[in-house]
């Protein structure tokens, strides 16, 4: 059986097809729909989560994700300034706190933070408690991502932008705050977008510090409700209130994307 | 009759599909094996659940071996069943709502475990083997003597027990602020650093604690919910390893083993 070069290409490509709506359908035909709806969309189960689910938990996932990117963003600007700086001390600095913050979990250190400055400050809490905890906790590791992505955007600043500000007399410092930096965030609004959306995430540590019912976010709500409930329908739930939320982000990134495209 | 690579590919694909469907269709009580007439997840192996740290009923030593009121107690099981125990260390939450012995992950649950009406539904339990007390633990001089004196304050709890549900029930009436810790470790860390002003949990883990950290705490009131501890098995599913664990519960209380282990581990004598 000799076939020509099209033909076989397109058998390999209808076999793989067929392979592909066979595992499907078996799947489907083989899954135990019902106990998985039992297991999975308990209704009634559903209903009980509204509206804490949005009113205290998202709102706390959200405020989390908002207070540690804000801390990283501000912390990591400060970094890779301190990268690309002519003084020899502080690159080193950076790149040390860099490379140490992009290597460890940010549960290590979101649990150093939470038990460890209580430890070695006494009777004195850390600004703004629990959140304050995790604003801190995740925008350290944050930061350590973002700066090096904000110098990238720095660095690809064509370089006669600064040379022609310092041309009109402006300092190095001016010239970076008011021409270069603004430029540099334009070209990292993605993938900062990119680690709002991871940190989104990261926000469901916070049940290493211990949280109470005004502290609760996402996740923990979810599974504490599978405690209660002895089902697995919560997980289900909190994870459709995530995607409520990184979905339309991912969206205004693909926008950010396109336009930036078109304006090139 | 020669076949093309790219018709070969696809033919793989498809022979990795047929393969990762039917393994995935495969009933697993096929593959379980037997010990004593008894079903076992494991060849000559009791496979049990348990959550660390949570002392004297299980924690790990020096050399990392997982020791406890519970694993001896589970010891005697797998010697009757000629079997060796092997400990598999997993969130609270799985061994509560039954996931990890419905999925297959353990023969058996022993993780110092209320037995209640919600955790009947989802698993079966053992007869009782333990008669548990809650209890309010505080840093030595702080001056609360029951749940009316934390009005206001942070009360520490560990999620998915039944300390917990206990301090629930009273959180809004007595205005607790109630602080839940995933593990217990967790719970006395946050109790050592003052981020919480007290902690609830079963009177014999604070016993415990009190005897590793002298001076430094103490218990200053109980909560006597007549709860018991049970073992676990798999819903419906396994009535042999149930019946066996009974078996030894009861022969371990009749010919003095059980007395030895609770002296070892929990001091004074049952009451009974």
């Amino acid at each position: 059986m000799k076939l020509r070069r099209r033909q076989r290409e397109r058998l390999s490509l209808w076999l793989q097809y067929l392979a592909f709506i066979a595992i499907i359908a078996v799947v489907i035909f083989a899954a135990d729909w019902g106990r998985l709806r039992d297991a999975f969309f308990r209704v009634d189960i559903i209903e009980s989560m509204f509206p804490t689910i949005i009113t205290v938990a998202l709102r706390n996932t959200i405020l989390y994700t908002l207070g540690a990117f804000a801390f990283g963003l501000v912390f990591g600007t400060i970094l890779a300034l301190m990268r690309l700086s002519r003084v020899a001390p502080y690159r080193w600095l950076a790149t040390a706190y860099i490379e140490l913050f992009r290597g460890l979990p940010a549960l290590l250190v979101l649990f150093l933070v939470g038990y460890g400055i209580p430890i070695a400050f006494p009777e004195r809490e850390i600004p703004g408690g629990v959140f304050g905890s995790i604003a801190i906790g995740l925008g350290l590791t944050a930061a350590a991502y973002m700066a090096e992505t904000i110098r990238a955007g720095i660095q690809a600043v064509p370089k006669g932008q600064m040379e022609a500000a310092r041309t009109l007399g402006m300092s190095h410092f001016t010239a970076m705050r008011t021409i270069v930096i603004p430029q540099a965030f334009r070209i990292v609004i993605p993938p900062l977008t990119n680690e709002l959306i991871l940190l989104t995430k990261d926000s469901s540590l916070a049940y290493v510090l211990g949280v109470t019912a005004q502290t609760i976010e996402v996740t923990k709500f979810g599974r504490d409700t599978l405690n209660d409930r002895v089902n697995a329908t919560p997980l289900l739930v909190a994870g459709l209130t995530y995607l409520a939320i990184t979905l339309p982000l991912s969206q205004v990134v693909r926008r950010l994307e396109l336009r930036y495209a078109k304006a090139r | 009759m020669r076949f093309d690579s790219a018709v070969r590919k696809a033919g793989l694909v498809v022979a990795i599909a047929a393969l990762a469907v039917s393994a995935g269709c495969a009933k697993k009580d096929e593959s379980e094996v037997q010990a004593n007439g008894v079903k076992l997840i494991e060849k000559g192996k009791l496979t049990v659940c348990t959550h660390l740290p949570y002392a004297p009923f299980q924690s790990k030593d020096a050399s990392g071996k997982v020791i406890g009121f519970d694993v001896d107690v589970m010891d005697l099981v797998a010697k009757d069943l000629g079997v060796e125990q092997t400990i598999v260390d997993t969130p609270f939450e799985g061994i509560k709502s039954g996931q990890d012995l419905n999925t297959g992950k353990c023969d058996a649950a022993a993780a110092g475990m209320t037995i209640t009406e919600e955790r009947q539904k989802v698993m079966n339990f053992s007869d009782p083997y333990f008669d548990a007390t809650q209890a309010m633990l505080v840093k030595t001089g702080k001056p609360y003597k029951s749940l009316d004196d934390l009005k206001g304050k942070k009360l520490g709890v560990q999620a998915a027990t039944t300390g917990r549900d206990y301090a629930r029930k009273f959180e809004k009436e007595k205005g607790l602020q109630l602080v839940e810790f995933e593990d217990l470790a967790a719970l006395q860390q946050a109790l050592a650093n003052g981020q919480i002003e007290a902690a609830v949990n079963d009177l014999p883990v604070w016993t415990e604690y009190i005897k590793e950290h002298p001076g430094g705490f103490e218990v200053t009131a109980e909560f006597d919910t007549g709860e018991q501890y049970g073992f676990s098995v798999k819903k419906d599913s396994n009535p042999e390893l149930l019946k066996k664990i009974n078996e030894v519960l009861a022969k371990a209380k009749q010919d003095g083993t059980y007395d030895k282990i609770y002296e070892k581990w929990i001091g004074k004598q049952p009451n009974s």
